[in-house]
């Protein structure tokens, strides 16, 4: 028994490197590894709202699929930002890219490159990239009313009359769903307050974990249809994508979401351990003082 | 009752009024409860900034957090240690930083008056120069305008990240007695107050970023939670104006929560068909 | 003290309450300036306030390193690392491409291939298909960040094609132009240092949770047994713990909840130990091993914190925040806070 309680409070007074290292380890492990650990995703009914309004669109509808994210976020957001654009190309739906971070250029560029070919989308007929411009919720608002006020060419420097797709497109009522892909200030809330909330516009969104609470009430008011928490929500996402184009008879790749989620699971049960362990060791050390 | 009570609900009534009068003409259609909020909060806020004018005693709670200031530039004098003031990483646009650089004002004259160094790294150009007008300032208030320099606020990056790797570069090799954490924060600030835990300073946050709020309280000595943070300046110059400015917004909470209450009871009588006044509609179509 | 205090106030109180009210006024030109043009003024003054900050920035870099100052060799990292992106951004394109027109008919697939194997792609039928339908040129879909590099490339293409041009990017989409210097620096070096820092978090949320997430009264409880089935019920193991084990679980909360009010430690243990006994033999009985009820599993669970406790508390603190703002934002439009202006 009280070799036990020495090992509980060793435990307890741990070195810092020695819990980075076997965080480290633990998060290093499965993603070397994923065929050792196989867990089954649940989608949540978040999850599934966003995947059942985005499946509700009709071949031809235009989404405006706006990206507010940049490198440090992209391990999260990027896996989501590919499912969204498979099962928008599977049902043909016309994609119109825009971004609120001058990040989120970069991330665009690689998301629409990364999936564009293996679907056969053509630049201008079925997606389109108009980019960053600088004005945080000013060009939210000028999406809301005259996208051509702020817009005049896109991100290649296409003047935006000679793009097909462009033709009747004015400003955001001509869209039938927006789906932002956020990280951070301006995103989701800004989207819902200057755009989509006063002119009626359905919006869905898939944002890091930390700001799920943030977004929640949103959600809970229905101002946001859905929403994909984090790696945790971009994997569930990618199983119901990847589910629904197996029954669609087209070819569908694993995402990089769900291989993570072994790594995630196992962080964090080793990060209960530690807490557990802590306290443990906690109350034997508080009892020994107590005593003596 | 008050003459002033019945002055400025008069004045509400008077403006209200004119606001409907001139709905589609002057003034927008559909904002009626929108612009009645406005005015109801203004009123209230000023009614309190003259209460306090005008000699009446307001009671603050104490604040922890902003007691611990000076403690902690003191501390930072007596082991010979530099002061750290970061004050977010959002512009001057958002209200938080404005907050964050007020408090600055305080804290720089407190390392003025005990001739503590300060260090104050910043992620926006406008910052750097607001931060540098209000050092300057604070410095020649406490009568030590030669401690000041202009390198005291200095501009790292704008990039979050590239920002936190310098603010932490700074904490790891000048190891600073006192952190403040005081501003608008995103993912950085656990990284930031837990190098600052590594090498033990005393450290005290504040943000109006709800989601960081926690990793301020689990690794920081003192935290400011929500409005707090946004008294505190107005707290620190303990000037009755502003004492009475957070006495009227603590009232406007309490006719939010008094809103809301009745909200939840005539809607739910409302729903049960016991009446046909539909509250909701109110706050919708007006 | 004009100029620095009383015109900088006048025009704080004169554009706050315009802002304000202009939002209710029915006039375009207001209406115009409070959505769009207040904004873009601010944007317009913070991207020339850049200059300020980069000049500050290399200017504290360089004395450091000319004085020779404590760790300056990082400085020279940090100057280093300034004009590369300079010189990445507004120096050096970096973004050549070639279009070719005029292919002979029975030249194609060799081009075809030749193009092909630059880009590496293994199918070049599509480029056949591509060059076909393509009427007044073909663009290579290939970058080259040095003209030697497009030139070498061109050599080998020019006795199949009648037009082989070498062509850039214009200034401005060169900086987003997969290929380019510039997303070349962004892939390579900004990202992999970006999500470095952003990974630091994990690790640094297990040292904090370690320390932090003790059992020292009854919130400090509370927030543990959240934060662990918040923890374990976000990612897909949660579903795999069983309901029995979500039960032992929710009887040591219990136990953890009661132990500062139960001093004799046998009873608390008797307590704790009888439950988990009743809960695991009623459960057994029950048919919880096929249908385990809701209760008892911790995605659930945590569905049900998120959606009602978090959500009231983040509620709650969203709407003082929000006042916060207001009351500070109601004494700097009205003039009382003058300390944002130095005063």
């Amino acid at each position: 028994m009280e070799a036990i309680k020495k090992i509980f409070i060793l435990l307890g007074s741990l070195d810092r490197r020695i819990i980075f290292l076997i965080v480290g380890l633990s998060v290093l492990i499965p993603l070397l590894k994923p065929d050792w650990v196989n867990l089954p995703i649940r989608p949540t009914p978040e999850s599934q709202i966003v995947f059942d309004e985005i499946n509700k669109l009709k071949e031809g509808d235009k989404i405006l699929l706006s990206f507010e994210y940049g490198p440090s976020t992209k391990p999260e957001i990027h896996p989501m930002a590919i499912a969204i654009l498979k099962h928008l190309y599977a049902k043909n739906i016309q994609v119109y890219g825009f971004a609120l971070w001058p990040d989120g250029n970069f991330m665009s560029t690689e998301a629409f490159s990364e999936v564009s070919d293996d679907y056969d989308k053509i630049y201008g007929i079925d997606y389109v990239n108009l980019g960053y411009k600088p004005g945080q919720e000013a060009v939210i608002k000028g999406i809301a009313s005259d996208i051509r006020t702020l817009y005049t060419v896109d991100l290649q420097g296409t003047p935006i009359n000679d793009i097909p797709m462009m033709k009747d497109v004015i400003n955001i009522e001509d869209f039938d769903f927006v789906f932002s892909l956020s990280a951070g200030f301006p995103g989701t809330k800004e989207w819902v307050q200057y755009a989509c909330d006063p002119k009626n516009i359905p919006l869905s969104t898939g944002c890091t974990s930390i700001q799920v609470t943030d977004i929640m009430p949103y959600v809970e008011n229905n101002q946001i249809r859905g929403i994909l928490a984090g790696m945790p929500g971009a994997a569930e996402y990618e199983s119901l994508v990847e589910r629904e184009l197996r029954k669609m008879g087209k070819p569908g790749k694993p995402g990089e979401a769900s291989g993570m989620m072994a790594a995630q699971s196992i962080a964090h049960v080793v990060i209960v351990l530690f807490i557990i362990f802590g306290n443990i060791s906690y109350y034997i050390t508080r009892k020994k003082i107590r005593k003596g | 009752m008050n003459n002033k009570v019945i002055m400025w609900s008069v004045l509400f009534l008077i403006l209200l009024g004119l606001y409907i009068m001139g709905e589609g003409m002057i003034f927008i259609e559909g904002a009626r409860v929108k612009f009645a909020a406005i005015l109801i909060v203004s009123i209230t806020i000023y009614y309190y900034i003259d209460r306090a004018r005008s000699g009446e005693e307001i009671y603050l709670r104490t604040i922890p957090g902003l007691k611990a200031l000076e403690e902690a530039v003191g501390r930072a004098t007596e082991m010979g240690k530099s002061v750290l003031f970061v004050p977010g990483i959002s512009d001057l646009d958002q209200v938080e930083t404005i907050t964050g650089l007020n408090i600055l004002g305080h804290v720089a004259e407190h390392t003025a008056k005990y001739e503590a160094s300060l260090n104050v790294p910043v992620s926006k150009s406008i910052v750097m120069e607001a931060g540098r007008d209000i050092c300057r300032e604070a410095y020649l208030k406490a009568g030590r305008p030669d401690l000041y320099s202009d390198d005291m606020v200095h501009y790292l990056t704008d990039d979050q990240f590239a920002y936190a790797a310098g603010v932490n570069g700074i904490m790891i090799r000048e190891k600073p007695a006192a952190c403040f954490y005081l501003g608008k924060f995103y993912a950085e600030s656990l990284i930031l107050a837990e190098t600052g835990n590594s090498i033990g300073a005393i450290q005290i946050a504040g943000t109006g970023s709800m989601a960081q709020i926690p990793f301020f309280v689990t690794a920081c000595d003192y935290t400011l939670i929500g409005e707090e943070f946004f008294t505190a300046s107005a707290y620190l110059s303990k000037k009755p104006e502003l004492l009475g400015s957070i006495k009227g917004q603590d009232i406007v909470k309490l006719l939010v929560m008094a809103t809301m209450v009745l909200t939840v009871v005539l809607n739910g009588l409302f729903q049960a068909g016991w009446i046909s006044f539909d509250i909701i509609k109110l706050f919708i179509e007006y | 003290m004009l100029l620095k205090r009383q015109i900088p106030l006048m025009i704080v109180i004169g554009i706050g309450l315009l802002t304000l009210f202009g939002n209710f006024i029915n006039n375009e030109a207001i209406r115009g300036f409070v959505d769009n043009d207040a904004t873009q003024w601010f944007d317009i003054i913070a991207s020339f306030a850049i200059f300020l900050g980069a000049l500050n920035m290399l200017k504290l870099q360089l004395i450091k390193i000319i004085k020779k100052q404590k760790n300056w060799q990082y400085s020279i990292l940090a100057v280093a690392g300034f004009a590369f992106a300079i010189f990445a951004g507004f120096f050096y394109r970096g973004a050549n491409f070639i279009t070719i027109s005029g292919v002979q008919e029975g030249k194609i697939a060799i081009v075809s291939e030749i193009i092909a194997e630059e880009v590496d792609d293994t199918n070049p039928y599509d480029i056949e298909t591509k060059i076909m339908s393509s009427q007044d040129e073909y663009e290579i879909d290939k970058l080259f960040m040095t003209e030697g590099n497009a030139k070498l490339f061109m050599k080998k293409l020019t006795p199949h094609a009648e037009g082989v041009s070498l062509k850039a990017k214009p200034w401005g989409a060169h900086v987003q132009t997969k290929g380019s210097l510039f997303y070349w620096m962004f892939i390579n070096m900004i990202t992999p240092l970006s999500a470095t820092m952003f990974a630091l978090l994990a690790f640094f949320v297990a040292s904090a949770s370690y320390r932090a997430f003790r059992i020292r009264n009854f919130e400090a409880t509370l927030l543990l047994v959240a934060g662990i089935i918040l923890m374990l019920g976000r990612v897909p193991i949660g579903n795999l713990i069983p309901w029995w084990a979500v039960s032992i679980m929710i009887m040591f909360g219990i136990g953890a909840i009661a132990a500062p009010f139960i001093k004799e430690r046998t009873i608390l243990l008797g307590i704790v130990g009888g439950g988990i006994f009743i809960f695991i033999v009623s459960g057994t009985l029950m048919g919880w091993n096929q249908t385990p009820p809701a209760l008892l599993s911790i995605p659930i669970i945590q569905d049900w914190i998120f959606a009602f406790p978090a959500m009231a508390g983040s509620r709650a603190l969203m709407i003082g925040i929000a006042l916060g703002i207001v009351a500070t934002s109601f004494r700097i439009i009205i003039g009382l806070d003058k300390s944002v202006l130095g005063g």
